[in-house]
């Protein structure tokens, strides 16, 4: 086995927070090799802690919760911030990751692991803080209830270090809400899959981290040069203007002209008030500053002020694209004022938006359509663009009380409680689909459908293209657009940097594996690299089949196969036998079984 | 000409590419703490980030301050003599900025010197939105004093039309004088 000179420190942190003990586990090059690092890392070590085992409750202390950064988190390249959490979800009962970016991972790595593995549960709620080889459990029922802003601020008092990194969970993750995020910097989120649940449940308020050392690289002049080229690239690249101005706000107009902006909880998609909630507004009324992820020249993140009405005074990083879609137009809210409002709360209390917004649209549509009635709602009716009960009803759902209570189950709660809603809650596995309409491009459909972690779009994206090249495209071409994007994408988490210079600035792939190599100080090709995340891929499958998943669990939610009623896209559908065969197609070229089953789930 | 670096907090998103650019050319290290440049982030009241380095101060405070004279100017770049510093941290204290650093492997605190051998300063040619500027020393200021300057004279303005197009000017009132001193502009 060939060495790698750099990228890793070779040794993963357990933490056991039901007795407090820690230590560090060496990885060798095998190890490395075949899990590559971030998502990848995590993987491997979900699966050897499944085995250990059974049954399992992922919000028991036996579930195991992944802080990983890649091998290239806080490398000199663009945008390498990011960071993996993961974990059995405690929204789908399978496999769950998110990715976080801002600069906690750049940390962790600098305190010198490749990652942090934490299973158990804590007396009482306490945070834990990795300081160099230095790690300390340390109580703090004081913060019991307390927000993300006021965490973060107090950890970094009582450190006495104003530039400790910070990873908290807000009221919801203390409440096991199963789509509480884990927030950082204030306003990043690891937002899907409920991971700020499972530290709820261990009694983990927060992870601070500080660490000193330099991050391995290989050929620090190759890294240098590879490096500068890209910034340059970035740089004088005809978009950047616009993304440094507006980030992912600029996506409303895009998703509204093409037809897949998620309104009225996804029954039309496309808004004719859209231009209440789009980039432009921001820009005239409300952004006061930008704000990056490490290493990041896209700086997307916005950051916005409320100046005037009832919610003057609220400060807010955001909103991005998924959650101006789906506390905007998805919930008829045209007050982009209260769209500010509804992503301060969420990431306050540490709320995915995007669930919250997929489910406050259901119960909006739920009564409207008289599948629930007003006791249902405990006596408090909603409509659209309901801004007052809309803010009211996220703090509820945090804090688990009233109808809050139930919408905090998230999708497989709320299906439990209120079957009838089966046909207009939107989800897959149990995760609520993000903030894309798949019905015009069939190829979106199957991303949502076969993601591992549920309906999610940062899987495989693959909306845009297809809508781009027109209709006539076949079923192979779209079935391998989908596991492409699933290769290439998980690989952008494994190595812990962003897609978004990828996916929107059109920067070259082979750039990653011609870094990677020169950080590590070995060749590997992008195909190299690939094949490795399809092993991961099918890794991911075997947790969930392991955790019950099948065929049965691989479709799109209910509403993508009736037809949009409205806008550019009016009469497109996704058609079931088309579909029934993209995902036979899609498990062949995988070489998974017809029930979906990759050969080392059945080993 | 001498020239120093100016920041414009305003511009600055907080990605921390200055850093890692200082770090890996002036320490050969993958390592932002090892940057003589870093920016500090303050949110969400007030919403502020921005790079803190050496202004390469005239008076300076860390070269007072020095026990051992270790800190001195040359080309008006304020440097530390390494065979002399004894690394008891007294210029990062003595700082009013607190643009001098420490990091536990290294006895010499980290402090900017413009990059003096290499041309312009790394974090300046990397920062991507602009907000870290090389400029000369008499041009520091100059965009205050024109911003002030015109918004005084931004007094009073006419509409006009000019080849059909409404347009504006704005022009300084003479009579704003008046009373100031209560002579009515009389010498």
């Amino acid at each position: 086995m060939n060495k790698h000179n750099g990228g890793y420190f070779r040794q993963i942190l357990h933490i056991d927070m039901t007795s407090g003990a820690s230590r560090t586990e060496a990885i060798d090059d095998e190890f490395i090799a075949s899990y590559i690092g971030g998502r990848g890392f995590a993987i491997k070590l979900l699966w050897d802690n499944l085995e250990k085992n059974s049954p399992f409750d992922p919000l028991g202390p036996e579930n195991m919760l992944v802080v990983a950064a890649g091998p290239l988190t806080g490398v000199y390249l663009p945008s390498s911030g990011k960071n993996s959490f993961a974990s059995i979800s405690p929204a789908t009962g399978l496999f769950g990751d998110s990715s976080m970016g801002g600069g906690f991972g750049v940390e962790l790595r600098q305190a010198g692991y490749d990652a942090v593995a934490v299973v158990g549960k804590a007396e009482q709620l306490s945070y834990l803080f990795i300081d160099d080889d230095r790690i300390s459990i340390v109580p703090c029922p004081e913060l019991k209830g307390k927000g993300n802003l006021e965490t973060e601020g107090r950890i970094r008092d009582m450190l006495g270090d104003h530039d400790v990194r910070v990873a908290s969970i807000g009221v919801a993750g203390e409440n096991l809400v199963r789509f509480a995020c884990v927030t950082s910097d204030w306003s990043r989120n690891a937002g899907r899959t409920g991971i700020g649940a499972v530290m709820g449940s261990k009694n983990l308020k927060a992870i601070a981290a500080r660490g000193h050392r330099d991050l391995p690289v290989d050929n620090i002049d190759k890294v240098i040069e590879i490096s500068e080229q890209a910034y340059k690239e970035l740089g004088a690249h005809d978009m950047m203007g616009h993304w440094q101005k507006q980030g992912l706000m600029g996506v409303i107009d895009y998703a509204n002209v093409m037809g897949i902006l998620p309104t009225y909880n996804f029954r039309d998609t496309h808004w004719e008030k859209s231009k209440s909630i789009n980039g432009k507004t921001m820009l005239a009324g409300h952004k006061i500053g930008n704000t990056a992820c490490f290493g990041c020249p896209m700086c997307c993140g916005n950051i916005n002020l409320v100046k005037e009405g009832k919610w003057a005074g609220t400060v807010t990083e955001g909103p991005e694209y998924e959650t101006a879609a789906m506390l905007g137009s998805n919930l008829g809210v045209d007050n982009f004022a209260s769209i500010l409002r509804g992503n301060y709360l969420c990431d306050d209390l540490g709320l995915d938006t995007i669930s919250t917004g997929n489910l406050i649209a259901a119960v909006i549509e739920g009564y409207e359509k008289d599948l629930l009635t007003l006791d249902d709602l405990d006596g408090k009716p909603i409509a659209w663009g309901d801004d007052d009960r809309i803010m009211e009803l996220i703090e509820q759902i945090a804090r688990c009380e009233s109808i809050g209570a139930t919408i905090a189950l998230g999708a497989k709660g709320v299906l439990e409680r209120w079957p009838q809603l089966s046909p207009i809650v939107l989800h897959v596995k149990g995760l609520e689909q993000s903030a894309y309409d798949c019905r015009g491009a069939s190829s979106m459909a199957l991303a949502y459908g076969t993601s591992d972690i549920g309906a999610h779009h940062t899987r495989a994206w693959t909306v845009g293209k297809e809508l781009e090249m027109g209709a006539d495209w076949g079923i192979a071409e779209k079935v391998d657009l989908v596991i492409h994007h699933q290769h290439i994408r998980s690989l952008f988490d494994m190595f812990g940097v962003c897609r978004l210079p990828w996916i929107e600035l059109g920067f070259h792939e082979d750039f990653y594996a011609r870094l990677y190599s020169a950080v590590v100080g070995r060749q590997y090709s992008l195909d190299d690299l690939l094949v490795k995340s399809q092993h991961m891929y099918d890794m991911t499958r075997a947790i969930n089949c392991k955790l019950g998943a099948t065929r049965g669990d691989d479709y799109p939610p209910a509403r993508t196969f009736i037809p949009i009623h409205s806008g550019p896209l009016a009469g497109k559908v996704c058609n079931k036998e088309e579909y029934e065969k993209m995902l036979a197609l899609y498990y062949e070229k995988r070489g998974w079984d017809e029930q979906g089953r990759p050969q080392i789930a059945c080993d | 000409m001498r020239r120093k670096i100016a920041v414009v907090p305003e511009r600055c998103s907080g990605c921390r590419v200055c850093e890692m650019a200082c770090a890996i050319h002036r320490q050969r290290a993958n390592n932002p703490k090892k940057a003589r440049i870093r920016v500090t982030t303050i949110y969400p009241h007030p919403v502020v980030r921005m790079p803190v380095v050496c202004n390469q101060c005239k008076d300076a405070k860390c070269m007072s301050a020095c026990p051992t004279d270790a800190i001195y100017r040359r080309n008006g770049v304020v440097r530390i003599r390494h065979d002399d510093c004894i690394g008891c941290h007294a210029c990062v204290d003595a700082c009013p900025f607190g643009a001098m650093y420490i990091h536990p492997d290294i006895d010499v605190p980290l402090k900017c010197d413009l990059c003096e051998d290499n041309g312009r300063p790394q974090c300046v040619k990397m920062c991507p939105t602009g907000a870290i500027l090389f400029m000369p020393e008499h041009v520091f200021g100059q965009a205050h004093r024109l911003n002030n300057v015109l918004s005084y004279t931004h007094m009073k303005e006419i509409e006009y039309t000019e080849g059909g197009k409404p347009k504006r000017l704005h022009y300084a009132d003479n009579n704003a004088a008046e009373g100031r001193d209560g002579k009515g502009g009389r010498r």
